[in-house]
């Protein structure tokens, strides 16, 4: 590393040394029994180097120091215009917890207790049911360095667990996926709480209904409104899109775009989430900022680079993996709960459907913000009570149009993957099509 | 080094323990160039090495990776003692071997011959053809070339040495009305030639015209559509449709899907013929020997409509009492093999796509793709390009489609097929967080009748 390090301060203004190492482990079920134990061990390092505002980025999972120096020598001929500084160290007084060394050590017997735990209930219930569940662990840790005397290093730990339960009845193949993340290990209990609401949503799911007409009221589950219209969403906040104009939202600030009762932020200081950060992966200092207030516009979420391009300040969003560059990337996206109770909405209902999960979603135009998807898990609602699953049925609509005016959002919210909460959201905005 | 990796390999295979030991040990080398907006955004060349060792005991696997490849006899230890937590009961394998081979990768212009200089050259070119135009507010261009060379060995007697060299890229210009963002592109890719880089200006100018166009394009209503899909689009939806379904790993252990999969089955009419293979020599999804080290095969998965194969690894294939078809595939060292797709095609008939589409009064022709998802018997597919079709003749630009559809309908509404089979080879596969992996997709002209189809 000295040997890297001497060669960059000689030859560049300003430089910079990512490097990570990780060990992961994982259990896997398949069809209700164990398959397949891995262990992972992962490590690498990245620089950039600016000469002016010419900047060269190079990666590596060798050890060789000749090899890697002789590569960024060849990549220096083509630099990036990128007219960044990298940052000081700024120090922070309170500090967001992301790991402990517990996570990492629970033992594969337990580990697979717990998955053992959840199958058997969903199989008590549903004894035709295929469950393919398991449990990820990683330990990670990685330092940032920089010629402005910048060091961080940080040590990160992560659990995750899925339970993804198959059904199949003559030719209806009925599938229903969750799971959860953390910095700790998931324990028994939100394993039971994952358990038990898959439980639920099978039940609901044991008879098929038609779905009604387009233009009915549709309501979505916290992850049913992530996949179709939180992510198309969040692309036009992206401050590399917003900088390259191929954002909606470019020079948009304090502009009403969605109901006034819709707030976003974005979280990085939440003790325990995996998506957490004190600082993000260019060492600027990460904390709480607002993307959506009672529906006006207020920020992109930028790196350094993005932000410079676009003119504002970078919000420490940058995230980076070995191989790649830094780029904007959320942390925790919160969005903020309504005043209706779940029930109440779903009572308020004459004939609409509520959505869960959706296949599909994702890959068309999202720099509109437009989405279309398969409904893989969706719900006929009939006078106030959910009476079965429907099928065979597409939803469609644009993010901005969908969000520009809503019926309901509820009281209660949901943690999709460790790392997003939202409410249930009711909007009319949509097209439903079969 | 060379000989270091021979040592490694051999040493850690002799090891006790195991039903079934492997070992993989790969080298790669990429370059990546990427341009957004109007300027470059990204250059990297990485290079790295690692390995995994995989074993087989009580029914199950244990797998451990790694960058450190002198580690490999410690990680081979740990692979034994992972597999030995699983509990049902070890099947025989084929114990057939190939022995010692070495193969060179497919190489019509490598490139690693060309140039960062004249690589960049092109792309910049290509660049300067989209920005800057009417209603153009940038332009997406992803330039990938990676040389991969895998040294496989096993403790049936297989020492397997493989490389291969992948050329990919993916153009496509942004248009806006100030308001709108839409974007029109295209993808394509080789094994080991790098001349399908070069020379694009007509496709690239076409990318172009279509971005402007979308503009005015109006959406479509969601509703059932008859759609004649092009061969790219069509090569997406057999790879959707029913590709991921024949997959072994979805079903050997399933005992309801066995039975709706049965061969013999019809999902068909009489003139659906669909192939994978790896075997069909010279795209990126053919090689000799998959990671498992079973020679690659081509295989008929529907013939006259019926289901005639499957696609199988060495636990599939057991289990299910079926052949071997060499379909156990790893993105890289980090992972395990898993039963993957090859080059699947959907092969010629007898009808002429002008023909085709003069039967056809109304209806909608969808061209090139955003991307495709399967979940069991549903799967979605959106088009890059769409054109109204009315009494027969292809009319205005509409706004690209999802369509979605259903294995048990959407194959029996195929109603016509073409004999203008082309293979489209700039797509990559993702299953199990293994992606992309390199495979092609082909297909005639096909139309589908009744098939659900809304905007975006």
């Amino acid at each position: 590393m000295e040997k890297i390090k001497n060669y960059l301060s000689k030859k560049f203004d300003q430089y910079e040394i990512y490097r990570s190492q990780s060990n992961s482990k994982s259990i896997s079920f398949e069809s209700n029994s164990l398959k397949e134990i891995s262990s992972k061990q992962a490590e690498g390092t990245s620089i950039r180097g600016i000469i002016n505002s010419d900047l060269t980025f190079a990666s590596t999972s060798s050890t060789d120091p000749d090899k890697f120096i002789n590569v960024i020598e060849e990549l220096s001929g083509y630099p990036i215009f990128a007219p960044i500084i990298f940052p000081d160290y700024t120090k922070k007084d309170k500090q967001v917890q992301l790991y402990s060394s517990d996570t990492y050590e629970f033992p594969n017997d337990y580990l697979i207790d717990q998955i053992k735990l959840s199958r058997d209930k969903i199989l008590k219930v549903f004894p035709d049911a295929l469950c393919d569940s398991g449990f990820n662990l990683i330990e990670s840790e990685s330092q940032l360095e920089n010629s402005n005397g910048l060091e961080i290093g940080t040590k990160q730990s992560y659990s995750g667990f899925y339970v993804s339960v198959q059904i199949i009845n003559n030719k209806d193949m009925l599938n229903i996926y969750d799971g959860s993340s953390s910095s700790l290990i998931i324990n028994k209990n939100q394993i039971i709480m994952i358990t038990e609401k898959i439980i639920k949503y099978l039940k609901l799911g044991q008879k098929i209904v038609n779905p009604p007409k387009s233009g009915c009221p549709v309501l979505f589950t916290p992850s049913g409104l992530l996949q179709s219209i939180i992510s198309p969403l969040l692309v036009s906040f992206n401050g590399s899109n917003i900088a390259k104009n191929l954002s909606k939202l470019s020079n948009k600030e304090n502009t009403k775009i969605l109901d006034e009762n819709i707030s976003i932020y974005d979280n990085p200081s939440i003790d325990y989430s995996p998506a957490s950060k004190n600082y993000d992966d260019e060492g600027v200092p990460a904390k709480k900022f607002d993307l959506i207030k009672k529906g006006k516009f207020i920020s992109g979420y930028y790196d350094l680079k993005s932000s410079k391009e676009a003119k504002r300040q970078t919000t420490g969003s940058a995230g980076r993996s070995i191989n790649s560059q830094p780029t904007p990337t959320t942390s925790n996206i919160v969005m903020e709960k309504g005043k209706d109770k779940l029930d109440n909405i779903i009572k308020s209902i004459d004939d609409g459907i509520l959505i869960d999960s959706l296949l599909g979603a994702g890959q068309g135009n999202e720099l509109s913000g437009d989405f279309s998807a398969n409904i893989s898990l969706g719900y006929r609602i009939k006078n106030g009570k959910l009476i079965g699953r429907i099928k065979n049925t597409m939803l469609s609509g644009n993010a901005f149009d969908a969000l520009s005016k809503i019926n309901h959002l509820s009281l209660e919210t949901e943690n999709i993957f460790g790392t997003i909460n939202l409410p249930y959201l009711c909007t009319n905005n949509v097209e439903i099509s079969s | 080094m060379e000989k270091d990796i021979k040592n490694i390999i051999s040493d850690s295979l002799k090891i006790n323990g195991g039903d079934y030991k492997e070992i993989r040990i790969e080298e790669n080398n990429s370059t990546r160039i990427t341009y957004r907006g109007d300027s470059r955004e990204n250059i990297s060349i990485n290079s790295g090495i690692g390995g995994c060792a995989r074993v087989y005991s009580n029914g199950g696997w244990g797998f451990s990776s790694f960058n450190d490849i002198y580690q490999s006899k410690n990680k081979m230890a740990d692979a034994i003692s992972l597999s030995k937590l699983n509990s049902s009961e070890s099947i025989d394998f084929e114990k057939n071997s190939v022995g010692k081979v070495s193969l060179p990768a497919r190489s019509i212009k490598n490139p690693k011959n060309i140039s960062l200089n004249e690589k960049i050259n092109i792309l910049e070119h290509y660049k300067d053809l989209i920005v800057n135009k009417k209603n153009i507010n940038g332009c997406e261009i992803s330039y990938g070339d990676l040389e991969r060379k895998v040294i496989f060995s096993d403790t049936l007697g297989n020492e397997i040495e493989q490389s291969f060299i992948h050329v990919i890229l993916r153009i496509s210009a942004n248009s806006t009305d100030g308001n709108e963002m839409l974007q029109s592109g295209f993808s394509i890719g080789s094994l080991g030639d790098f001349t399908i880089v070069e020379n694009l200006d007509k496709e690239v100018n076409e990318c172009v015209a279509k971005a402007q166009k979308l503009i005015n394009a109006k959406k479509i209503e969601g509703k059932e559509s008859t759609v004649i899909l092009d061969q790219i689009l069509a090569g997406v939806f057999v790879h959707e449709a029913f590709g991921h379904l024949s997959e072994a790993d979805n079903v050997y252990e399933n005992e309801r899907l066995k039975k709706i999969l049965k061969l013999g089955t019809k999902f068909g009419n009489n003139d659906l013929n669909i192939t994978d293979g790896a075997k069909i020599p010279n795209l990126r999804g053919s090689y000799e020997y998959d990671d498992e080290g079973t020679p690659s095969t081509k295989t008929p998965l529907i013939r006259d409509g019926e289901l005639v194969g499957r696609l199988h690894s060495k636990e599939t294939a057991s289990k299910m009492n079926e052949k071997n078809t060499g379909n156990a595939r790893a993105i890289s060292y980090s992972y395990p093999p898993i039963v993957r797709m090859t080059n699947t095609i959907i092969e010629n008939s007898n009808n002429n796509i002008k023909d085709i589409l003069k039967d056809t009064k109304d209806g909608l022709y969808v061209k090139n793709w955003y991307g495709g998802m399967t979940q069991h018997e549903m799967f979605t597919f959106s088009s890059a390009e769409t054109y109204r079709i009315e009494n027969g003749e292809i009319k205005e630009t509409l706004r690209p489609v999802k369509l979605t559809g259903n294995l048990f309908n959407t194959l029996k509404n195929i109603d016509g097929i073409a004999d203008d089979l082309m293979i489209n080879q700039g797509g990559g596969c993702g299953k199990g967080g293994q992606m992309p992996l390199p495979v092609s997709n082909g297909s005639p002209h096909i139309r589908i009748n009744n098939c659900l189809v809304s905007s975006g």
